[in-house]
């Protein structure tokens, strides 16, 4: 009994680390450009197929496998808002025709990755069946802690970056109060770009940890950005880092609610859970009192 | 050979067009953006096909989808009422992923992702509709019906009591309107139909499982909407024509049948974004989307 519970704890945080990456890159595109970005679960598929592309099909050494899947990655949502975003702006585009939009170009990537790769379930055979570690009678694998700690890594690699660097602190002026950062020469055009070259980069990093973890499927990034959309909605969608303490929750009410229910409705807990929030505390547990305004 | 597929395109033609001027209603006329519609055209479906399995006749079953849709419809305006753009949105897609993994998960109603298959065609009233012209003229029918009703509907002093909510709540509260009641009432007639269209579909298909009712479904209805107009009935009509048989040349130009999904896919998507680009109002819209 007690294995059970330390594993289902193991895996509520394996999980909740792997939506914490998808909800810290949603939530920075979220915060600085202020629309919902769908398009962000389409980046971390196409992440997935580009480490399983030059790994698996073309056989380059994985280090630069991965390196080059990130790299596209941050490119790929560098062009989404260059070359379609930033047009929607332009025409004065309201955050709903954004969501619209961004929905278009999200079945728009998945159906191109969709025909290159084909349906057919791919799997990346970097990792082959590794040898768990017994901890506290719960079974985790190398790659399962590599997870973990990469989670934590592009968290408080995240916290600095927007505490201490320029650039972050031009972000979160953005974020706060875009005309104003205008006002004192930030251009909220080139923070857009950044934020979403940063954002699709965490969403890459997400994106081949799931593709070594598990299979990959064209449609894998609707689903995912559901979940990372609802880990931001519970911690609070003006705060990324309660976006980190959401996905831990999502992560642990899927896992254990899935003890008591058939496995499908693991994805039905997720957005029973969006429910119960947009319903009782639309602003999540730590939303700033502001953002309840904004709409 | 060449009748058949004729029939085949109006019978979906008609299909599309209770499925987007249903969702006209909610989001053309009301200006919610339910991204759910989908959920209840699967709800719509799997009710009369499973009615019918079980003995009870076709319009009862027929019925029946749409009242059951209505019930969700009502269901979900609980939770949604306050919500508003963004978090409206998808709180409705929530909602749509809910039901599709019931549908997948509840194998002893709906047999999973088995399906359902075998529906009968639909007898109506002793006269049996088994084949496709007989569907289509019976689609035709209802599809017309539903068509007036709306338009009765949405030229009611209720329809615009709905566009003074979607163009200003607080206004339209002002005036005395109960304006969550107003969207809920909204939404289970958008439900109302887009389960009524969900009956017809299984019935003509015959066969039934929860890939037809996933959230990429919506993007050919929610092409629709916005291409023929907000709040414009006309423009629904043509841009439905426009959207079912744009990709139909992919058929004919010598395609693999494994690319035509995600081809069809594409060009909704780029359509959807150069509508939204360059006519955000559509063909005949009056208004653009908050």
């Amino acid at each position: 009994m007690m294995s059970i519970a330390s594993q289902i704890l193991f895996n509520s945080v394996i999980a909740g680390s792997i939506y914490a990456l998808v909800a810290l890159g949603f939530s920075l595109i979220y915060n600085t450009c202020k629309f919902v970005n769908f398009a962000h679960g389409s980046v971390i598929a196409f992440s997935a197929y580009m480490a399983y592309f030059f790994f698996s099909v073309l056989g380059v050494d994985f280090g630069f496998s991965v390196l080059f899947a990130l790299i596209l990655a941050s490119l790929l949502g560098w062009a989404m808002n260059f070359f379609v975003y930033r047009e929607f702006r332009e025409r004065k585009a309201s955050s709903s025709i954004l969501l619209i939009a961004s929905f278009g170009l999200l079945i728009l990537i998945e159906s191109l990755v969709l025909m290159s790769f084909g349906a057919d379930v791919k799997t990346i055979n970097y990792i082959r069946v590794s040898k768990g570690l017994e901890i506290f009678g719960a079974i985790i694998t190398p790659l399962q802690i590599v997870i973990v700690a990469s989670s934590i890594v592009v968290s408080i690699g995240l916290f600095l970056f927007m505490k201490k660097t320029k650039l972050g602190k031009a972000m979160r002026a953005v974020s706060n109060n875009k005309d104003v950062a205008e006002i004192v020469g930030i251009s909220s055009e080139k923070i857009y770009s950044w934020s979403f070259i940063i954002g699709s980069l965490i969403a890459g990093i997400a994106g081949v940890l799931i593709g070594l973890e598990q299979n990959l499927e064209p449609t894998m990034g609707t689903n995912l950005i559901i979940k990372g959309f609802t880990a931001a909605i519970i911690g609070g969608i003006g705060n990324v880092y309660g976006a980190i303490l959401g996905a831990l929750l999502l992560g642990l009410a899927e896992n254990f609610g899935i003890w008591y229910l058939p496995s499908g409705y693991k994805d039905a807990i997720a957005f029973a859970i969006l429910f119960v929030f947009l319903l009782f505390r639309p602003k999540g547990l730590f939303g700033a009192k502001k953002e309840g305004d904004k709409e | 050979m060449i009748e058949q597929y004729l029939i085949h395109l109006l019978i979906l033609i008609g299909i599309y067009l209770i499925l987007a001027i249903s969702l006209q209603i909610s989001i053309g006329f009301t200006g919610m953006l339910n991204l759910g519609h989908v959920a209840f055209y699967a709800i719509g479906a799997y009710t009369s096909a499973l009615l019918v399995l079980n003995g009870f006749p076709f319009w009862l079953a027929f019925l029946s989808a749409g009242i059951l849709g209505m019930i969700f419809g009502h269901v979900l305006s609980l939770p949604i009422k306050k919500l508003k753009g963004d978090y409206l949105a998808l709180a409705t897609m929530g909602f749509s992923f809910v039901v599709y993994a019931v549908l997948l998960n509840w194998t002893e109603l709906t047999r999973g992702p088995l399906g359902i298959p075998g529906i009968p065609k639909p007898s109506v009233f002793g006269i049996n509709l088994s084949s496709n012209l007989a569907f289509l003229i019976l689609t035709l029918i209802i599809c017309i019906a539903c068509y007036f009703l709306i338009r009765r509907i949405v030229h009611s002093p209720f329809g615009r009591v709905l566009e003074s909510v979607r163009d200003d709540e607080l206004a339209s509260k002002i005036l005395g309107k109960n304006t969550s009641k107003v969207k809920s009432i909204s939404l289970m007639i958008s439900a109302f139909f887009a389960g009524l269209a969900g009956s017809l579909y299984a019935h003509y298909i015959t066969y039934i499982d929860p890939s037809s009712f996933t959230i990429m479904q919506l993007i050919p209805v929610l092409c629709i909407v916005i291409i023929g107009g907000l709040a414009s009935l006309r423009g629904t009509l043509i841009a439905t024509g426009i959207i079912v048989l744009l990709p139909e040349p992919l058929r004919f130009i010598g395609f693999p049948s494994s690319m035509i999904g995600p081809m069809r896919q594409i060009i909704y998507a780029l359509l959807l974004l150069l509508i939204l680009l360059y006519r955000p109002k559509g063909i005949y819209g009056k208004v653009e989307i908050e």
